[in-house]
Order: C-alpha cells, then sequence, then structure tokens
C-alpha cells in the first residue's frame, strides 16, 4: 500500500459566480493530521465538504487508497470511511442523543421494521466508551443540551464509522479546555492507528500545536503548505493574510490598567445548578476576564449579569442609579450590552436584514416624536456601522445568513458599540472567526477600554483571557476559585493549574 | 441574492392582477360597476380592519383564531348593552373593551402560561362561539340603534377607516411595537437576550388584536344593519388566508408588512365577491371553488418561495459569495 490516502487533482468548485475552491492540489499521508487554515471564505470548508461528500466537486480528481472516489452522500463518504464533523450545529434537536449517533444508519438496529432503541443506545454507548468522551444521557433529545455537548455528540457520530480520514470543521472552538485535551488524545490515537486527520481551526497556535503539517489557503486556492514543527504562528498568519498583522493582537501592556470607580457589583449571586455564590466587582475601563473548564459556570456569569437567569439568591448591581438588574429589559435600558456565546440561535435574526439586526438594540434611543422611527435614520446608523466595521456586504437590506461567521460577529458586537453603552458582557466574541476579524475584535475592545466601558470578557480560549484581561476570574463548579491580577502570575500553566 | 425585488414578493401582486382580471371579464365589466366596487370596500373594510390586529401577532409567529368569535361577542354584546340600558353610545365602547379583554386574556395565556396559540385561540373559537349563538337565541335579532345609523354613511365610514388603517401601519411599519414584534418572530430567544420585553409585546400583540376585532365590530353592525348568529362566522380564516396570500409568512418576522394584509385582503374579497358576480354561489360549490383558487395561489407562493428561496448553501460557501462580493 503506497504512502498516500486521499490525493486531489485540480479540484474546483463553484458557488454561482462564487470561485470557492480553484485547482487544489492536496495530498494526504496515512497517519498524518493535517490542518487546513485560512481566513473565512478561503474556501477551507468546501474542500472539506467535497471530501465528506456534502458536496459535489465541479471538476479535478479526487483518489482514495489509488482508486477514483467521488461520494454522493455522507453516507457514501462513511461507507469509505471518511466522516466529518461540519462547522454548523449538525445534530437533530427532536431526536434523542443515541439515534443522532447513527443518523441513516439505524437499518442495523431494526427488528420487523422497529429500531431497538435499547440496542442502538449501547452502540452509541460504546463508541463514547471507545473513545474516552464524556458519556452523555443517549435517551435525551439534544435540543435541551450545550452546544458543546451536541459538538461531542457529532465528534461520536464520525468516530462511530472508524473512519480513516477524519474531518474536523472547527470543533476545538466549542469546546473547553478539558474536552479539547480529549480530542487531541483521540487525534494522536487515531495516527498511531495509521488513520489520518483533516482538521480546521482559526488558532494558529494551537493549529500547530496539534498538526504535522499545515495547508494554508487563501480566496480558495492553496498558497502554501509548512511542517508545523517548523513553522511560526506569525509566518502563517502572514501567509493567510497576506499582510502581516503582528502588532495588532492582544495588549502588550502587563499591568492592570482600568480606573477606581465600579460600574457593576455582583454580590453572592447564586442561580440554581448554575452559579454558587459568585462575588465580583467590574471597573471603568477594565477588561475583567473568566475562565474555567465546561460546567465551571463561566457562561453563566454572562446570562446572569443581564438579568437572564433566574436567581436563588444575590444580586447584580448597576452602580450608577443603584439599579438591581433582573430583567435583559433593564440591562437594556441600563446601557449594558450583551453579546451571546451561540451567534446565530441567540444573538442574531438570521433571516432578517443587516439593517434590522443592527437597530435592535438602539430603537429606544432612535426614537422621534410619538415614537415615529424615521427609516433614514435607521439606515443613517446602520450603514455607518457597516462602514465603520467594514463588514463585506452588498447592501444593508441584504439578508444576515448571507455573510460569513465573521462579518456576522462584526453584526453582531457592533450594533452594541453603536450605542453610548457602559458595560459590555462578551461570550466568547471570537468564536468561529479568522485571524482578521480577531485582530478587529481585539482592537474594538481596546476602544472600548479606552472609552471608559466597563468589559466582562467570557472565553474558552486562554490565550485571548491572557492576553486581554485586567484581572481573570477563575471558576470552578460554579465558583469563583480566583481572581489573578495581570501583574501577578499571569501564564497559562499557572491558571490551568487553578482551574483543574 | 442580489436581486432587489424578489419573486416571492411579487407573487401576491400577480395573484391580485390575475383574479382580478378574470373577474373583470367573467362578470362582464360588472365587477368595476361603482355599486359593485362600494360592495368589494365595503367587504374588504372589516377583513383589513381585523388583519390589522391580527399581523402583530402572526408577526410574532403566533396566530390569533379566536378574532371571528371576538368580533361576534363584542357586536352582540355590546348591541344588546346598548339596548338594554337605553344609551345607543355605549355600543362603541362596549364593543371595544369586550374585544380588548378578550385580546389580553389570550395574550396573558401565550405569554405567562406558554400555551401554545393554535390551540388557545381554537378553544376561544368554539367555547366563546357557544355564548353568542345563546345570547342571540334569548335576544333574537337585534338592530343597530337608530342614532348610530350615520356610521354606515359612506363620508363617515370610509374615513373612518382609513385614519384607523393609517394609524395601524404607523404603529406597525415605524414604531418600536412593530419591530419588536417582528424581532420575536425572527428570533425569540435573540430578541429576549436583546432585551426585548417579549412577554409584554405578546399581550400586547394580542390585545391589539382583540382590540381590532371590535372595531371590525362596529364596522360590521354598521354595514349590517344589526347583529345575528352569522356574525364573523368564518372570518378568522379569511382574516388569515388575507394575510398569507398577502405574501407573509406563517413564521412571522420581517415577512410581514401592513400592505401585505391590504393586499390579501382585496383578493380575497375579490373572489369571493367575483364568484357570486359570475353566478356561481348559487351553484353550491361556489366555497369548494373557493377553496382550490386559495389553494392554488399557495401553492404558487410556496413554489415562488422555494425558487427565490434560501436554498441549501453551506455557510463557507456563502462565506465566499460574502466575500467575492465585497
Amino acid at each position: 500500500m503506497s504512502d498516500t490516502i486521499l490525493e486531489i487533482r485540480g479540484l474546483n468548485k463553484y458557488f454561482g459566480p462564487t470561485h470557492a475552491n480553484r485547482s487544489i492540489d492536496f495530498k494526504l499521508k496515512r497517519g498524518e493530521i493535517r490542518g487546513l487554515i485560512g481566513e473565512n471564505g478561503s474556501g477551507k470548508s468546501t474542500l472539506l465538504s467535497q471530501i465528506a461528500g456534502i458536496h459535489s466537486k465541479d471538476s479535478g480528481v479526487m483518489l482514495l487508497n489509488g482508486k477514483e472516489y467521488s461520494p454522493r452522500s455522507p453516507l457514501d463518504a462513511y461507507e469509505r470511511k471518511i466522516s466529518m464533523v461540519v462547522q454548523e450545529l449538525g445534530v437533530v434537536g427532536a431526536l434523542p442523543a443515541g439515534v443522532n449517533i447513527f443518523l441513516g444508519r439505524t437499518g442495523g438496529f431494526t427488528r420487523n421494521g422497529i429500531i431497538s432503541l435499547n440496542n442502538l443506545n449501547k452502540a452509541a454507548s460504546a463508541v463514547f466508551e471507545k473513545w474516552g468522551l464524556p458519556q452523555v444521557p443517549m435517551n435525551r433529545l439534544t435540543e435541551g443540551m450545550s452546544v458543546e455537548t451536541r459538538k461531542i455528540i457529532e465528534l461520536a457520530r464520525a468516530l462511530s464509522v472508524d473512519p480513516d480520514i477524519l474531518l474536523l470543521d472547527e470543533i476545538t472552538q466549542s469546546l473547553s479546555m478539558n474536552n479539547r485535551r480529549k480530542l487531541y488524545e483521540i487525534m494522536q490515537r487515531l495516527k498511531s492507528m495509521g488513520k489520518s486527520v483533516i482538521v480546521i481551526t482559526h488558532d494558529v497556535e494551537e493549529m500547530l500545536e496539534i498538526t504535522d503539517a499545515v495547508t494554508v489557503l487563501r480566496d480558495g486556492a492553496v498558497v502554501g503548505e509548512v511542517e508545523s514543527a517548523k513553522a511560526t504562528p506569525d509566518m502563517v498568519k502572514l501567509m493567510m493574510v497576506g499582510r502581516d498583522i503582528s502588532g495588532e493582537y492582544y495588549r502588550e501592556d502587563m499591568k492592570p490598567d482600568y480606573s477606581e470607580s465600579i460600574v457593576l457589583s455582583v454580590r453572592n449571586l447564586t442561580v440554581p445548578n448554575e452559579l454558587e455564590d459568585v462575588s465580583f466587582d467590574v471597573h471603568e475601563g477594565e477588561i475583567l476576564g473568566f475562565c474555567g473548564l465546561s460546567d465551571s459556570g463561566i457562561h453563566s456569569v454572562g446570562k446572569a449579569v443581564y438579568g437572564l437567569s433566574r436567581a436563588a439568591g444575590g444580586s447584580v448591581l448597576l452602580k450608577a442609579g443603584n439599579i438591581q438588574i433582573k430583567s435583559p429589559r433593564q440591562a437594556l435600558n441600563s446601557r449594558m450590552a450583551y453579546v451571546p456565546k451561540d451567534r446565530d440561535n441567540e444573538a442574531l435574526m438570521i433571516h432578517a436584514s443587516i439593517l434590522d439586526n443592527f437597530v435592535l438594540p438602539s430603537l429606544t434611543e432612535l426614537q422621534g416624536g410619538f415614537g415615529f422611527l424615521a427609516p433614514g435614520r435607521l439606515k443613517e446608523l446602520a450603514s455607518t456601522m457597516v462602514n465603520k466595521l467594514s463588514v463585506k456586504c452588498t447592501d444593508i437590506g441584504q439578508s444576515m445568513d448571507a455573510l460569513s461567521g465573521g462579518n456576522k460577529q462584526k453584526v453582531n458586537l457592533g450594533r452594541w458599540l453603536a450605542k453610548d453603552i457602559r458595560l459590555l458582557v462578551l461570550d466568547c466574541p471570537t468564536r468561529g472567526v479568522d485571524v482578521g476579524v480577531k485582530a478587529y475584535i481585539y482592537s474594538l475592545m481596546r476602544e472600548a477600554k479606552k472609552n471608559a466601558i466597563a468589559t466582562i470578557l467570557i472565553s474558552d480560549e486562554l490565550s485571548e483571557l491572557l492576553g486581554m484581561a485586567d484581572r481573570l476570574i477563575v471558576m470552578k463548579d460554579g465558583r469563583v476559585k480566583k481572581t489573578i491580577r495581570r501583574d501577578e502570575d499571569f501564564t497559562e500553566q499557572s491558571v490551568i493549574g487553578v482551574m483543574i | 441574492m442580489s436581486a432587489k425585488i424578489k419573486l416571492r414578493d411579487l407573487v401576491p401582486f400577480i395573484a391580485f392582477a390575475v383574479i382580478f382580471l378574470f373577474f373583470a371579464a367573467a362578470s362582464g365589466g360588472r365587477m368595476l360597476s361603482a355599486y359593485n366596487l362600494k360592495l368589494l370596500l365595503d367587504q374588504s373594510m372589516i377583513t383589513i380592519l381585523v388583519g390589522c390586529g391580527m399581523l402583530f401577532v402572526v408577526a410574532q409567529g403566533s396566530i390569533d383564531l379566536s378574532v371571528g368569535v371576538t368580533l361576534a361577542i363584542s357586536g352582540v354584546a355590546a348591541t344588546w348593552l346598548a339596548e338594554a340600558s337605553g344609551l345607543p353610545w355605549l355600543l362603541l365602547p362596549a364593543a371595544l373593551i369586550i374585544g380588548l379583554a378578550l385580546g389580553l386574556f389570550n395574550g396573558v395565556m401565550v405569554s405567562r402560561f406558554k400555551v401554545p396559540s393554535f390551540m388557545l385561540t381554537i378553544a376561544m373559537l368554539i367555547g366563546i362561539r357557544g355564548i353568542v349563538n345563546y345570547i342571540q337565541t334569548i335576544i333574537d335579532v337585534q338592530y343597530i340603534p337608530d342614532s348610530l345609523r350615520f356610521l354606515n354613511l359612506s363620508y363617515v365610514k370610509i374615513p373612518l377607516f382609513l385614519v384607523i388603517v393609517a394609524a395601524m401601519a404607523y404603529l406597525f411599519e415605524f414604531t418600536k411595537a412593530g419591530r419588536y414584534s417582528r424581532a420575536i418572530g425572527e428570533n425569540e430567544t435573540a430578541a429576549k437576550y436583546v432585551g426585548v420585553p417579549v412577554s409584554k409585546m405578546k399581550i400586547a400583540a394580542f390585545a391589539l388584536s382583540g382590540l381590532m376585532a371590535g372595531v371590525g365590530s362596529v364596522f360590521s353592525i354598521a354595514t349590517v344593519g344589526g347583529t345575528s348568529m352569522q356574525m364573523g362566522v368564518f372570518l378568522e380564516m379569511k382574516v388569515a388566508m388575507a394575510v398569507f396570500l398577502g405574501g407573509v409568512l406563517v413564521t412571522g418576522g420581517s415577512s410581514a408588512k401592513i400592505y401585505k394584509v391590504l393586499l390579501g385582503s382585496f383578493s380575497i374579497t375579490m373572489i369571493v365577491n367575483g364568484l357570486s358576480l359570475i353566478g356561481m354561489s348559487e351553484s353550491q360549490i361556489s366555497e369548494s371553488v373557493e377553496g382550490a383558487l386559495l389553494l392554488l395561489i399557495l401553492f404558487v407562493t410556496i413554489l415562488a418561495h422555494e425558487k427565490s428561496g434560501k436554498g441549501k448553501k453551506t455557510a463557507e460557501a456563502e462565506d465566499g459569495a460574502a466575500a467575492s462580493s465585497a
């Protein structure tokens, strides 16, 4: 058997006028972990989805084990031992976890036309067992589960095929630190079995750490391939963007730098099953980071602060005007802002226009006499922000779902910056965006900081927290474990030590 | 994708034009007689008024199927009250208040107790119809008080109608109430997470829907000259059909527009009116023809929606599309 498992030659893919993949040549070795990297819209996912049988290629050749390979469907690809975890959520909410694992392949568990859920769930559990994934309740519908759990279910589905090639599209961003570790272990295990992995992530540092080699894409074409061990993050970023962006990234100062006046004071906040006796203050011009493993409660902090949780005890007090925040409406009216983690489901109106999405938090400010919302004023706000944030779109009347992840996120965050806010709650603001947009979001955060806006930054990415926060609150099991200042022991090792 | 006018937005206009031309021709021009045009307007008015209220509910992704009986009970009870008390003018506030109260009840049930609006308003539709029939059998036929007959004069009724529709259009298209309602229909979680008072908006939408049914009852009494058991029968279906025929999606959101209510109401009224003009209404099967026509139009609407629709593109593909168009 030859060393190469998958070979692609001259592959092209068009979506309407868009040339999504331009004569791609690509070779994957057995037992190789390969990274695909590039800005949003560079054609990474398109390439993977053709290998996984989700899209069909327009021209070119794919060879699997030296034989012509053109899958007609994901199930077809499964039979050839290729499986993929897609970028967007790919589980069916109205079906239980176990059925999701064997979706489309329940035939093996059928007797007289009836699926034996018992056998199916056992087999699903066995997959989790085999790969050391945290077990999930197989009988429960997935719609109530967290993004992370649903991602793990998708991963289990992909692994249930015993893939020769596993394709992972931005999965790490949805996983917390401990489950990321598990994923890395699984990748290494596949590698040692002689199986291959292709992985997409926007985190360049992570990518170089976990892969053997990295293929860089720009505008649908391969612009280079580097060995991970020999590459530096800056080198890869330069290849991706085509310009040098170092220096636009994290802050370089190592001192906390904020005013003494408190904006929001949280005392003994308790939310059943989520938070336990949480207290902290956030100051003007401060970026207060929150980190922790999954179930540490960091995401609940954002919700609770914005009045979205029913607290069993404690208080969220906005100092200006002594307002107790108990509902999102109060938070909105008190010049607070919240950017939730799940962009498409919790934040944006995907089928509405860019304008509609932009103006929603600012409607009260935009009202004239008799509550009149002048179309001209709405348009002005939206187009000013679209230009300021350079959102890539043809028109502010364009539907939101025509935008890329990074541009959606610009709208999601930017619509709050159009307002005169005093507190900004960000939950994983750089999830699923490329380095260019990431750098831009960091610059927006710096600008907010300069304007004395208090920021609560909740993130699963430690490097980002260490790069931006003045103080970092480490949480575990819904409690505050430790608060570390920027000028103290502000390193990855020390934080992870507290987290675990 | 970048074309400003989408095919699916045109379908309601095309449907309107086709219906208009067909019946204008089939009736040998009788549809366009001054008398019939006034009749058409009279018949559309109630559908439009009630539709303007229901639009807020539909925009939020809910439905109010109780508008027919709300109109009936408002009309019957208010006329009865006016009669019994000897205060004819009492009819107006009573009709509005009864409509509003029923709407509030629906709103509270839907928002606070999470009863699906479809089930709730069907239950109301059945239950309240019984009360209407009960009152109506006791008091037999009622007539509008003489001092209110002026409401049916064209120069009173039409301006009044226009002012109310303009107010509703303003509220829906140019204020927070309308935008918040559409936001709830687009993505209720996102609306809530931004800080839209979702529960309050739901109550307000149903209250408005009830109030407009009350307004509709006044117009209905003025036009018909009184109340009967037939009042508001099937009206909820007619209004819902008008809203959807006009191009509002069942899921609501930004597809909801006031002009669509007007367009849909005229289309559906023309079908009913046109069938009776060409003599179909005596043939007993006019309702079947009505249903078949509606089905055809809905079918074309959905087909057009799929054609210009949101297809099966992946996010990455659209990434590319957005990037290349920039």
